[in-house]
């Protein structure tokens, strides 16, 4: 039976939330919601790699698709917008993972800030690039954000060079950072617009190459996301695409209300003396502090959990393998739910599994 | 002679186009000047001029978002740095900035809201402004094909300007559109700068369909035969979008489609394809075209009929402007003009709307000037489009008394006569697709002109030879298959002796 590249991304996403959470976590996750809950989910269920890579899912699609999925036998509802694999569900997500392999390096939570915006400067600075060697003053920008027309023309500045030996660097950075077996550079490639020659469109490059649509974005943010890590792992080696990757953001940045939560914190105020300034229920800001766990890597926590219940709480986690809080609560019984969510936040791409 | 020295040293063309000299003539005197170019003949150039040659910045008032951004973008192409859009699009903090240097502009673009508020409108008279512009001027006019409430205060804010020299341009407004222009602007005294509407190298063609599938099936056989490039407007996303599908099944393989709809990246993406010969023909709603310039384009095919016969003569003008022989061809099928009346109805709020509205002012004692800050749960509340809650907002803003029932039945009788104006344009267009005369003729006599002379191939009804149209140079097949990246990314960023 035939699924689309999309379905099968939803049944490996609903495989690892295993009917704990609804189907709307998934929309949320898909679009990049910026709540504690999405987060931290994420988080727990290891799905961050798709952390807001189809921002244009709506509720609508979503519903629709699942019921296809339920209709085809693929999925069961457990429970109310709750679903689980079926066997048949199991035995197609596997063939089709046969088939062809989920994106490698998609890696959502870690990038999806920087994305649109280094697509942006990239394309509009090649574009620039290329039409400078070829002494090709007026065209029309392929960019229309006065914000990314400004920054690249900073930025060509900034590099004070001579406008053939930047373009050249420019082709020297791009073909080594994208080179890579596992991923497709002409997906990217064919995106391009240089002097006299129009990039295509998604839907154009999609419909070239002969995958739905949808598959050709994940392939594509793969591309991406492969240069990326490239780049940041060695960023003295690729100087130019690595000032196109935005700085201030590169730290995930902290949803408003808990940034709040996080500079009360740091002036030393408690948890409760937070609630109560800023009039909010204390499970509110425990969501935040489990944020701030899961966003930033130098938040210690052994403030608000002991050295040895952390520990009881890891290892009790490891044990059930499960992701069931109320297991490992069962297990620790002096720990609180607050304490289980912020080791598990802390520790568990790490340590845990 | 003097003026084309500096058409020569700012723009680099050596002619004008008809009517370009005239108004800048007559702009330069200090007159207040409407003027009346058909489209292509290149209007922005008529206050473009004047702005290198007078003190003071040009300010220029534009209906459409797109059509703003697409002239400040080909300005700066051109390598004017000194020009500014001030709309929506800006950040905030992009908009003080910009507020804060305008000093700095020669050309200073405006959304009609954006001079709708106050602390924008004073920084502006600070500047003093030399020439206030008026860019598709019939937009004032309840007449024209295009009102747009927002546009109706340009007056008050010409005055709070003191009243500056003014310019209004648009490319079809018969003789009442234009004097009520003239009477919207408070311009007093005027000049008058008018062009024939007609394009006598665009032959005007019409063609009848029986069906759907007839047409769509006609419209694949005209594209494969006719010279392109080419654009078919229709008047619904949905039906362009699976067009374009349907042609690239059918072979023809650079067909795209382009509509509101579409992401921006893909816009300007498709739009500069077509510019630069990537594509052979655009399923575009009327979105597309506004502000392009290609010289090029042989045939504009109607796959909908317009809702009047200035849409027409703007959408047929994309074509021919270099001046060589095009056709038009709308293709109509019985009952095509109920489609018309659906989108003319929707524009406007129905009945139930106003009625829920003024149920719900009325509950919540709700003054009108308050309106504006309440625009979004109103509109969820009545179900108001965009368009929809502009005109009801425009209009009740404007109110001074408060009778809410004496209020209501008045807007309802706007709405009404709103959807009188636009049926009646409906049904002349209507009544050009059956004429059996000149087709040229009557449109020039709608636009109070004479037909002077008769082109070869003028319309259906004068006669075509079809084969004048046809492209006879075989097709150059340049597919994109199996490329080598590397090699791509050279020949984008090499210079060729590298490659
Ligand atoms: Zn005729």
């Amino acid at each position: 039976m035939g699924i689309t590249y999309l379905e099968t991304v939803i049944l490996s996403i609903l495989k690892r939330i295993n009917g704990e959470r609804t189907i709307y976590s998934l929309f949320h996750l898909l679009q990049g919601k910026r709540s504690s809950q999405t987060i931290q989910d994420a988080h727990l269920y290891k799905i961050t790699p798709y952390f807001h890579t189809y921002p244009s899912v709506t509720r609508e699609g979503l519903e629709k698709m699942i019921n296809r999925l339920q209709h085809r036998g693929l999925v069961e509802e457990i429970a109310d917008t709750k679903v689980i694999l079926t066997g048949k569900g199991e035995a197609t997500l596997e063939q089709k993972l046969s088939e062809y392999r989920l994106p490698d390096y998609l890696n959502g939570w870690k990038y999806h800030q920087v994305t649109d915006s280094f697509w942006e400067r990239l394309t509009l600075l090649i574009q620039v690039s290329s039409n400078l060697i070829n002494h090709e003053r007026s065209f029309i920008p392929v960019r229309n954000k006065r914000e990314t027309l400004t920054w690249v023309k900073q930025y060509i500045k900034q590099q004070n060079e001579d406008r053939c030996k930047l373009a050249e660097r420019l082709y020297g950075e791009l073909t080594s950072a994208l080179d890579n077996e596992k991923t497709k550079p002409e997906l990217v490639v064919i995106r391009l617009t240089g002097y006299r020659k129009i990039g295509l469109t998604t839907m154009q490059a999609a419909e070239w190459i002969g995958l739905e649509p949808a598959h050709y974005h994940f392939e594509f943010l793969n591309c991406l996301h492969a240069m990326f890590d490239k780049v940041l792992e060695n960023s003295h080696a690729y100087p130019l695409l690595n000032g196109l990757i935005k700085k201030a953001e590169r730290n995930v940045p902290l949803t408003i209300s808990t940034d709040k939560t996080y500079k009360l914190m740091q002036k030393g105020y408690t948890l409760e003396e937070i609630a109560a300034v800023r009039n909010l229920k204390q499970s509110t800001i425990e969501d935040h502090v489990v944020e701030i766990a899961l966003s930033i890597k130098e938040f210690n926590i052994d403030h608000y959990v002991p050295l040895n219940k952390r520990e009881s709480i890891l290892q009790a986690a490891q044990r059930n393998s499960a992701k069931k809080l109320k297991q490992i609560k069962e297990q620790v019984t002096d720990a609180s739910y607050f304490e289980i969510r912020l080791v598990l936040a802390k520790y568990g791409d790490v340590e845990w599994s | 002679m003097e003026l084309k020295r500096y058409l020569k040293k700012h723009f680099k063309f050596e002619e004008f186009r008809p009517g370009q000299e005239e108004t800048i003539e007559s702009v330069l005197k200090g007159k207040h000047t409407i003027s009346m170019l058909p489209t292509g003949t290149g209007k922005s150039l008529c206050y473009q001029l004047p702005g290198y040659l007078v003190d003071g910045p040009v300010l220029i008032v534009s209906p459409l978002l797109s059509l703003m951004q697409d002239q400040v973008e080909q300005m700066m192409a051109m390598g004017e740095k000194r020009v500014i859009a001030l709309n929506s699009f800006l950040s905030p903090q992009q908009k003080a900035k910009a507020l804060e240097e305008l000093e700095r502009f020669r050309f200073i673009f405006i959304s009609p809201e954006m001079l709708g508020i106050e602390s924008v409108l004073n920084r502006i008279r600070k500047v003093s402004v030399s020439l206030f512009v008026v860019d598709e001027a019939h937009c004032i006019s309840q007449w024209g094909y295009d009102f747009r409430p927002d546009y109706l205060k340009l007056g008050e804010f010409r005055e709070k300007l003191g009243q500056p020299l003014t310019l209004a341009l648009t490319a079809t407004a018969s003789k009442e559109v234009r004097k009520d222009i003239a009477e919207k602007l408070h311009l007093g005294d005027w000049n008058e700068v008018v062009y024939s509407v007609d394009r006598p190298a665009i032959s005007l063609a019409l063609e009848f369909a029986s069906t759907f599938q007839d047409k769509l099936d006609r419209t694949v056989e005209l594209v494969k035969y006719l010279k392109g490039p080419g654009i078919i407007y229709f008047s619904s996303k949905k039906v362009a979008e699976q067009t374009a599908v349907h042609m690239r099944e059918k072979g023809i393989k650079n067909a795209m489609a382009y509509h509101g709809g579409l992401d921006s990246e893909s816009r300007v993406l498709i739009q500069q394809q077509f510019i630069n010969g990537q594509l052979d023909v655009v399923c575009a709603t009327s979105a597309f075209g506004m502000g392009i310039n290609k010289e090029n384009v042989r045939y504009v095919i109607h796959f909908h009929m317009p809702m009047q016969i200035e849409s027409y003569l703007q959408e047929i003008g994309r074509a021919a402007r270099d001046g060589r022989d095009s056709i038009a061809i709308l293709i109509y099928s019985p009952g095509d003009e109920q489609l018309a009346y659906q989108l003319a109805e929707g524009e406007l709020p129905d009945q139930y709307q106003i009625e829920r509205l003024f149920a719900f002012i009325i509950d919540n004692q709700i003054v009108y000037k308050d309106l504006a800050d309440r625009a979004e749960e109103l509109s969820i509340i009545c179900g108001f489009t965009e368009i929809q809650w502009r005109i009801v907002e425009d209009y009740l803003s404007n109110l001074e008394a408060l009778d809410y029932k004496i209020d209501k039945q008045s807007l309802l009788q706007l709405i009404e006569n709103r959807l009188e104006v636009k049926n009646t344009k409906i049904k002349k267009m209507l009544g050009w697709v059956h004429t059996k005369e000149c087709k040229r003729k009557v449109i020039l006599e709608m636009f109070g002109e004479e037909l002077q002379e008769r082109p070869r191939n003028c319309c259906i009804s004068c006669g075509i030879d079809i084969d004048h149209y046809k492209e006879t140079e075989p097709s150059s097949e340049q597919s994109l298959a199996a490329v080598d990246w590397k090699q791509e990314l050279a020949s984008i960023l090499l210079m060729r002796e590298r490659i």
